[in-house]
């Protein structure tokens, strides 16, 4: 026992003393410019060799906060990394003229101000919004009604339920351009005579908002009504039976006793495709990006060529194509705050709805 | 073809200046600092240097892989085999990768560069060099700028731009359908010949085999390089001669516009639309857009000579003869626009020695025998041996010789102008802007809204 | 006495869902029969079979999975190795820091949970531009390319992938009994055993369900891996390559449907085989 602690004592030393030359010196390196390529492995090295030196560290007291700590560090380093020096930074790029790799003066508010003067901003916002509450409607209704679907007592229910959660498996990209296949090429075959329009209703702003809200059902019906279908499938049987007793039929049945027992099911889908549908974007590049015209909005002198571009698109339009980062980033600390809103309704009301459970 | 740049006048009138009048401007130069004469100095001599460099070059010394982003789709397959043919005689590697079917080459340079992806050659348009400012290759005193008077000059960055193609455009004609239907090309110059040109086409539709008499595509996402760069820029610079930037000034003056010129512009784009095949016209794409002008289907196709390959190559075609008219919306315009419509400039961060050699090598015979050969593009190198194997070369070649060309200056409008402007040129097609003048007022408004941006 | 549903009923349900699911397989109908045609024979006749042959079908094939801009092979494999290194690691270390978070009762443990909950707010978009720079930048800065490269983007899943691991985890582990661990330590098992020996295996539903919804999410994302890839770049992810692939090429619909195909299919395989767990799964995460 002594022995093994011995040597448990003389890796961990080692471990942790190797492990902070290495990282010291790569640091060392890193700061002087150094080009060195192995430097990097270094220092992954170290960090490694360090983590590996505190979990072997021997006394038993300290052995728990060293596990604690080692088995922590690596999903909130990732976790810092990724999500919350770039939060940080970006909040507060959004005040300066960040271009995507430096900024040179803090300009406080202008860049919010800029936003709301954009008419095509205004615009993706507003069809955002129409965008997500069509699609909270469709979409639940839809869903719902193939959850009813799917409860009856036909045959080859796995096979419907499969077939109709399928589309929501494929990314919205490959999504996007099979779609923009079936409207250019063959939906326009059919509107050319019916009502004699020859061109693809993906040309038009108002027909092209419709196809997006087509492709999003289609895509994502299929999952929330797997959703509604669990939600059914708790509603007890013999509650079901006593209704049946009762002589209530299917229709009372469904009103009066389903709908008001799956409540927190609702309020699951309906806050799952509100922040689905505001957070749309594959879908929304691949099938018409952003492309459409609007005459005349909020003014006679303004003509929108954004027709279709929703927030996220706007955001990345932004950024991308006219190389306006710091706009681009208050834009998306607008978006933060929209979701962030939805977010906490959405968390008061299911709190609500539990305590009165 | 996505990618027009500068007007031949534009870029010869840099190279005169800085030729002709070279001395003035370095005398200029001179009077400012005493340092930049210095420099200069040091400059020229490691110009000699390079230059020496890159002509022995050629045959010994190997370089790492360099990658080539190229705008033009249709000639990806010749530039595959070009870079085939620099592996075999040089053992050096060239990636080419083609960006621009339905994504804008330049938009997705920027996402490149902030991923840190940048290639070592890339395509540009004039006007977006100052998207680069600082970050390109001076390319002044390559060999082959002696060859050439395409390249594009920057002020600040020197010699930055390749020019690896001429190109013209305007309205494209079956000539063999011209003929059968008894019009002179020579004639269009005038909107009433047009007219009666199209009526006439129109009428005989069946007997000539055509589906409508224009093959003109007003699709904005796909094909708003078309409507918004190309056809647009026959506003700007129809008619005028090579040099004379009179519209495209105005139009960088805060986005202005010449209402009359704009007006008898929209006149004739709206009998475009009228005598354009319906199908084609509002979402139709590039492909079936060449595909019917190969077939035989139209008369004329609003494109340019960069469609030569496609239509030579199609099974459909039957080898009738093509050439260029004038976009003549007012009488008296018959100028065509001819020049390099884009570059390739040297990202200075990159491999800036094999890209050099790279494109030294291209300058010369046996990468100019597959461009001008296979890619069917014409040469901007004065020493090329080869006649280009373009059926719309004559065409151009009629034009350039009597000085009836125009500039590419729709390039150095606004970068980005074009994705709103081929909007109201596809509202228009759709009938939702329903006469001329509305056309000339909506544009206008769109114009002024990009440039107030 | 359970109702028996009148037979008509039966059928007529029958039918509305066999209508419904035919128009929502349609378009992979319409691709898998595009993929078998040439642009004219698609142009002429986009719903029919007529056109259909064997000989464009592999002739489609070819040109997609050979063409420079798609490379099928090695998009696959990159999506691929991303896609399974990230699930392991965010299985792996989802799990010790939940159970990290869970069986620690301090103020630390409560206040990182807390962020990590709140994190899951945060749309992509408010981070996606500075994350770029933060990468390029700190990647300069210790000599690791974390944009271009695959080790780079299999860290940014596992940092975007947290939070929602951690949640669903810890949700998972409250549930499992403390005195099971107690039990081992006092037996003189140290704490990392007890997780990898003890906690880890019970996981194992918990952690199908989130290997299923990162996975999903981590295989058919493109926004991510194009800001991080770039186009055309030395790595490509399958989303990435077909929105390359497209991006290159003047609408040839016969080779961008044979491609959405190919895009398709490993999913459909894998969908084919673990039906039962994916639909669980999907729905186990949205209800959590």
């Amino acid at each position: 026992m002594n022995v093994k602690n011995t040597s448990k004592k003389l890796i961990s030393l080692i471990c942790l003393f190797a492990g902070l030359i290495l990282f010291i010196e790569s640091l060392i390196m890193d700061f002087s410019g150094s080009t060195n390529s192995f430097r990097g492995a270094m220092l992954v090295a170290g960090m490694l060799l360090i983590l590996a030196g505190m979990f072997t560290f021997p006394s038993l007291k300290h052995h728990r906060t060293m596990v604690n700590i080692v088995f922590l560090f690596p999903l909130l380093f990732t976790f810092a990394i990724t999500v919350i020096i770039p939060l940080i930074l970006g909040i507060g790029y959004s005040f300066t003229d960040w271009n995507g790799i430096k900024y040179t003066e803090v300009v406080g508010l202008d860049n919010y101000i800029k936003m709301f003067k954009q008419p095509s901003f205004i615009w993706s916002i507003l069809i955002t919004f129409l965008f997500v509450i069509f699609n909270m409607i469709l979409v639940n209704l839809v869903a719902f009604l193939l959850a009813l679907l799917c409860t009856t007592k036909i045959k080859g229910l796995g096979f419907f339920r499969a077939s109709y959660f399928l589309p929501n498996l494929i990314g919205g990209i490959v999504l996007g351009y099979i779609w923009q296949f079936i409207f250019s090429n063959v939906v326009t075959k059919f509107t050319a005579s019916l009502f004699n329009q020859n061109y693809s209703i993906l040309s038009d702003t108002h027909t092209a908002f419709i196809a997006i809200v087509i492709v999003y059902v289609w895509q994502y019906a299929g999952y929330i009504m797997l959703i509604y279908i669990t939600g059914l499938n708790t509603v007890p049987r013999d509650v079901l039976e006593a209704s049946a007793i009762d002589g209530a039929n299917a229709t009372e049945t469904l009103f009066h006793i389903k709908m008001p027992m799956i409540a927190s099911t609702f309020t699951i889908c309906t806050f799952l495709t509100l922040t689905s549908a505001f957070k749309q974007f594959d879908v929304n590049l691949a099938l018409t990006n952003g492309t459409g015209s609007v005459d005349g909005f909020l003014g006679a002198e303004n003509y929108l060529t954004n027709g279709t571009e929703m927030l996220a698109l706007n955001i990345y339009s932004t950024a991308v194509n006219k190389n306006n980062y710091a706009l681009a980033e208050a834009k998306a600390v607008l978006f933060f705050i929209i979701l962030a809103c939805v977010s906490i309704i959405q968390v008061r009301i299911s709190n609500k709805r539990e305590v009165e459970m | 073809m996505k990618k027009k740049v500068l007007s031949v006048l534009l870029a010869s009138a840099m190279v005169c200046s800085l030729a002709a009048c070279g001395s003035s401007t370095t005398e200029t130069t001179t009077e400012t600092t005493p340092e930049t004469t210095t420099e200069e100095k040091t400059d020229s001599t490691s110009t000699e240097t390079q230059t020496a460099e890159t002509t022995t070059s050629d045959a010994t010394a190997s370089y790492e892989a360099i990658r080539l982003l190229n705008g033009k789709p249709e000639i990806d397959s010749q530039l595959q085999e070009l870079a085939a043919k620099y592996l075999e005689e040089t053992g050096n590697t060239v990636t080419v990768e083609t960006i621009g079917g339905d994504t804008n080459a330049s938009d997705e340079l920027k996402n490149m560069y902030q991923a840190d992806n940048m290639p070592d050659i890339f395509v540009i348009e004039a006007n977006q060099a100052a998207n680069w400012t600082g970050m390109l290759a001076d390319l002044t005193g390559e060999q082959w700028t002696e060859d050439t008077d395409f390249e594009l000059t920057d002020d600040t960055m020197g010699v930055i731009g390749f020019p690896y193609t001429v190109e013209a455009t305007a309205l494209a004609y079956n000539a063999d359908v011209l003929e059968q239907a008894g019009i002179d090309p020579s004639t269009l110059t005038s909107p009433d010949a047009y007219k009666t040109a199209f009526e006439t086409l129109d009428s005989m539709k069946d007997e000539l085999g055509l589906t409508a008499v224009l093959g003109w595509c007003a699709e904005p996402a796909n094909l708003g390089w078309s409507s918004g760069t190309h056809v647009f820029g026959q506003y700007l610079d129809a008619g005028l001669a090579l040099d004379d930037t009179t519209y495209i000034d105005l139009l960088n003056d805060g986005g202005q516009i010449d209402t009359d010129r704009m007006t008898h512009f929209a006149e004739f784009i709206g009998m475009m639309n009228q005598y354009s095949d319906p199908d084609l016209l509002i979402d139709g794409t590039y492909d079936e857009q060449v595909a019917g002008f190969a077939a035989g289907k139209y008369a004329f196709v609003t494109q340019g000579n960069w469609i030569n390959a496609t239509v030579t190559a199609s099974s459909d075609y039957t080898g009738f003869a093509m050439g260029f008219a004038p976009y003549a919306f007012e009488d008296g315009i018959d100028t065509i626009i001819a020049g390099p419509p884009s570059y390739w400039t040297v990202y200075g961060d990159g491999n800036v020695d094999a890209a050099k050699a790279f494109l030294q090598w291209v300058s010369e015979d046996s990468a100019q025998d597959i461009l001008v050969n296979k890619a069917g593009l014409i040469s901007p190198f004065n020493d090329c041996a080869y006649a280009a194997a373009d059926p719309f070369y004559d065409s151009i070649k009629s034009y350039m010789d009597a000085g009836k060309t125009s500039g590419w200056h729709t390039m150095l409008k606004k970068d980005g102008l074009q994705n709103e402007t081929c909007q109201v040129f596809a509202d228009y097609a759709k009938g939702t802007i329903a006469d001329a003048d509305t056309f000339t007022s909506t544009i206008a408004k769109v114009i002024k809204a990009y440039y107030a941006e | 006495m359970n109702r028996k549903p009148k037979t008509s009923t039966l059928v007529i349900q029958t039918i509305i869902a066999i209508i419904i699911a035919l128009y929502v397989l349609f378009p992979f109908f319409l691709v898998l029969i595009n993929s078998f045609k040439s642009t004219e024979a698609i142009t002429k006749d986009p719903i029919g079979l007529t056109g259909m042959s064997f000989s464009q079908f592999s002739t489609n094939m070819t040109d997609v999975i050979n063409n420079t801009h798609f490379l099928f092979w090695s998009a696959f494999g990159s999506s691929a190795i991303i896609t399974v290194l990230s699930l392991v690691l965010l299985a792996v270390f989802g799990g010790m820091a939940a159970w990290v978070i869970c069986r620690n009762h301090t103020v630390w443990s409560q206040v990182i949970y807390f962020i990590f909950i709140a994190s899951m707010i945060i749309p992509f978009q408010v981070v996606m531009l500075p994350l770029i720079s933060t990468f390029r930048d700190v990647g300069k800065f210790v000599g690791i390319q974390m944009l271009q490269s695959i080790p780079g983007l299999v860290f940014a899943y596992c940092g975007f992938g947290g939070a929602m691991t951690v949640f669903i985890l810890t949700g998972f582990i409250k549930g499992i009994p403390y005195e099971l661990e107690e039990a081992a330590g006092i037996d003189g098992c140290p704490p990392e055993e007890i997780f990898f020996r003890i906690i880890f295996p019970l996981l194992k539903p918990v952690i199908t369900t989130v290997t299923i919804l990162n996975g999903m999410w981590i295989w058919n994302d493109y926004l991510l891996p194009s800001m991080m890839l770039g186009q055309n770049g030395r790595v490509k992810t399958l989303p990435v390559a077909v929105q390359a692939f497209v991006g290159s090429y003047v609408k040839q619909w016969n080779l961008i449907l044979a491609a959405a195909l190919l895009a398709i299919i490993p999913m459909i395989i894998v969908f084919l085989i673990g039906q039962k767990q994916i639909v669980q799964g999907m729905v186990d995460g949205a209800i959590k």
